[in-house]
């Protein structure tokens, strides 16, 4: 080829076409490198700190790993143990189905809601806008769940209101019956960043779609369901597949306010995978475990995105 | 000229890139040698201006000596920490060469911190221990044989009784450890409440005497009152009371447990019968005091704790109701189950290159009296005699109340068990989790009994 190449160069003496490509080429390949160069110390955090420590996992998940002697291999082990012979595992997996099938859809709802009620465009939805979003700036952080320890304790704020409507209080996070939802309202009450995504769904609805409806006659539900809704789904679409996924890997606030107790009925995978990992130091075990969430996972998101296509309305595919 | 600037600035991101490549890739020993360096290095002031400082008198100790960095951790509440870096300005001003960095947290965090640096091969050169979890890194070569410092002068244990040793030290002889401070399981008790209503229990009292004086003070009080608090402690409690029926919780060999069924099932049904009886708080109660930092026994709502001995002189901190020890309870015709715990020692890891000076530093904590007054006796009550016997005439309040308890103990007391196996943590997590079950009335003292005696051998085959 590059002999060829040199012949031709020789033979036809004005630069020819194909000289044209290849300094073209040349260019391409120099600026691609300089591409490269630029987000070098991106990539090298990309493989150093993601790439590396996610194939040492997935090694780590066939051993026998105590972080303080070195590996041992056992194959399949872990897994085998984990899916036959490990009822914390049926346990925390039914109380993060739970949580997540009650959390996700009711937190939607709540953003939805709201992000219509601002939508009017009235004064002071932006002052309101703001106000509701900082749940869930702040939602994450390690004071909000000392708050909600506080709130619900045996003591605080939430018994003493039910106390003066006469209402006995009770230990809401000390009750293996009340402790799971004490987690799902604070996380509903995180409901901020899907209502930005919502506000910001709605107002790409054209108006004229209201204005031949408001010229129809129809009235404002009907308009909700057969214009915004409809307009809507690919916003709620992403929505739902961000908080499920995010619900799946709930950790901070259920580690702060309840440990996984009472009675293990607030083990979230993610708090027993913590617990396999650094308090028994079974770090192949976890491992494994984190791939199952993994597959886990896939196997929720992929149903949602099969089920779309029956509820998801793209305008640009002419309504399909 | 363009061309030329692009040409530097893709050279100078290629050489950002190989740089950051070659010091990642570095190995572990040439990024910790840069850490120790680094450390070194700040720390050159501090010890200088010391050196000026003590130029006077401390000549002897700094001599010539190369300058040296120590790592320290160790877990405790906030009083604990103030001491303990108390206690290390102390050492700097006595050492001036040896620079001590401490590496602090609470309990719930240390355990995990420490496990990551050991994979990291970056532990601490000194490390506070505690009982169970002694084996676990002995068994992990992560420890160094204090024995060779010992003989050699820098460790002096000339006034450290063998009984406060003994269980740092494996079969072969290697010392694991030297302990920080004796202290004994007990039973805090509200001195006031308890007189308030008449009631004395003498050591020696049986467990029923004990669930009898919760009911008579239920019975006769308007307040909240909620018995007896378990402190999270029924691990340790059935610890006890195995012992007392002359079982054990793990068998000697450290593979299996140590007991018989029916004793678990009477303890069992013990702690349920008095948590439903109200006898002794439920279980979210405990929860919520032990989450929330406070003390049920020194508001006042419960009249007896079980707890470890040193405990008390936080406890008494924060009430103002007299606190005092009593023995645990007894059983008739049973054996002592209760034994002498010297439950924390400072170790040295293996990954430290610093022995000397950490072990000058543990003969400091375990000999030098200043030290020991500013410590208080923390950690339990110091394991030298000379030490000892020196803060006794000093101490006052709860301090003193936990020496004159371990002398009280003695009586009580038969030989410790082995130390606890590896699988010990896991253990307790699965009893724990059982009580739990108990305590909230989910099952019968003999499923729970079935249902932990599973778990455990399983873990710890």
């Amino acid at each position: 080829m590059a002999k060829a190449d040199n012949e031709v160069r020789i033979n036809q003496a004005p630069p020819p076409d194909r000289e044209i490509l290849r300094m073209e080429k040349k260019k391409a390949l120099k600026e691609s490198l300089t591409g490269y160069a630029i987000i070098s110390p991106w990539l090298l955090g990309f493989f150093v700190l993601v790439l590396g420590p996610i194939l040492a996992s997935f090694y780590l998940s066939f051993t026998d790993y105590d972080l303080l002697s070195s590996p041992t291999w056992i194959g399949f082990d872990n897994y085998v143990q984990i899916l036959t012979n490990d009822p914390r595992f049926k346990t925390s997996i039914i109380a993060t189905l739970v949580f997540v099938f009650v959390s996700t859809p009711l937190k939607l709802l709540f953003a939805l809601a709201l992000a219509v009620l601002f939508n009017t465009g009235r004064k002071g939805t932006g002052f309101f806008t703001t106000i509701y979003y900082i749940p869930s700036i702040i939602g994450g952080s390690v004071a909000i769940a000392v708050v909600w320890r506080q709130l619900f304790g045996r003591n605080g704020a939430v018994n003493d209101i039910l106390d003066s409507l006469g209402i006995a209080g009770l230990n809401w996070i000390g009750n293996p019956d009340t402790a799971l939802s004490v987690l799902i309202i604070l996380v509903i009450w995180q409901f901020g960043s899907p209502m930005i995504i919502f506000l910001a769904g709605l107002r790409q609805i054209p108006t004229e779609l209201y204005e031949a409806a408001s010229v129809d006659g129809a009235g404002r539900i009907q308009t909700f369901l057969k214009i915004t809704l409809p307009m809507l789904t690919p916003v709620i679409f992403f929505n739902l597949i961000m908080q499920t996924i995010g619900g799946f890997m709930l950790f901070t606030q259920a580690y702060l306010i309840t440990q996984g107790g009472p009675m293990d009925s607030t083990l979230f995978y993610a708090l027993y995978l913590y617990e396999m990992a650094f308090e028994y130091l079974r770090m192949g075990y976890a491992s494994a475990m984190a791939w199952i969430l993994l597959v886990l996972i896939a196997i929720i998101t992929i149903i949602i995105f099969k089920t779309s296509s029956r509820w998801v309305f793209y305008e640009s595919e002419g309504g399909r | 000229m363009k061309m030329n600037k692009l040409k530097a600035v893709v050279m100078m991101f290629l050489l950002v890139g190989l740089v950051t490549i070659m010091v990642a890739c570095g190995g572990n020993e040439d990024s910790n040698a840069n850490v120790n360096n680094g450390a070194d290095n700040s720390a050159d002031p501090e010890t200088n201006e010391a050196n000026n400082g003590d130029s006077g008198e401390n000549n002897s100790a700094a001599g010539d000596e190369e300058d040296v960095t120590i790592r320290v951790a160790w877990w405790g509440g906030q009083e604990r920490h103030d001491m303990t870096i108390q206690a290390i300005e102390l050492f700097e001003a006595e050492y001036p060469n040896i620079t001590v960095e401490p590496e602090y947290t609470s309990w719930d965090g240390y355990w995990e911190r420490l496990s990551t640096q050991a994979a990291g091969n970056n532990l601490p050169d000194i490390i506070n221990m505690d009982n169970s979890k002694l084996m676990e890194y002995s068994s992990r070569d992560l420890l160094v044989d204090l024995q060779p410092l010992i003989d050699d002068g820098h460790i002096n244990m000339d006034d450290v009784e063998d009984v406060y040793q003994d269980i740092n030290v494996a079969e072969d002889g290697t010392v694991m450890g030297i302990s920080l401070g004796a202290n004994a399981l007990g039973i805090a008790e509200n001195k006031d409440l308890l007189a308030e209503h008449d009631i004395n229990l003498e050591p020696g009292y049986t467990y029923d005497d004990m669930i009898d004086a919760m009911h008579k003070i239920q019975d006769n009080t308007d307040e909240e009152f909620f018995g007896f608090d378990f402190g999270n402690s029924e691990f340790e409690m059935f610890f006890v009371y195995a012992r007392q029926h002359g079982q054990s919780v793990f068998n000697p060999e450290g593979d299996g447990l140590g007991f018989e069924e029916g004793t678990l099932v009477e303890f069992f049904d013990m702690v349920q019968t008095m948590v439903n009886e109200e006898a002794a708080a439920s279980h979210d109660i405990m929860m919520d005091y032990i989450d929330g930092g406070n003390s049920m026994l020194g508001e006042g709502k419960a009249a007896m704790n079980m707890t470890a001995s040193n405990q008390i002189i936080g406890i008494q901190q924060s009430s103002d109701m007299e606190i005092g020890l009593n023995v645990m309870p007894s059983i008739e015709g049973g054996e002592d189950g209760n034994w002498i715990r010297p439950s924390m020692s400072f170790s040295i890891s293996s990954h430290s290159e610093q022995h000397e000076a950490s072990a000058k530093f543990i003969d400091f904590f375990t000999n030098n009296l200043e030290v020991n007054e500013i410590l208080q006796a923390d950690r339990g009550v110091p394991v030298s005699s000379v030490v000892r016997e020196h803060l006794a005439g000093i101490v006052d309040g709860a301090t003193a109340e936990t020496f004159a308890y371990l002398e009280l103990v003695e009586d009580y007391t038969s030989p410790a068990d082995p130390l606890s196996p590896a699988g010990e943590s896991e253990v307790r997590g699965s009893f724990q989790r059982v009580v739990e079950t108990l305590k909230y009335d989910q099952a019968t003292p003999e499923e729970a009994t079935q249902q932990f005696m599973q778990e455990a051998q399983a873990i710890l085959q």
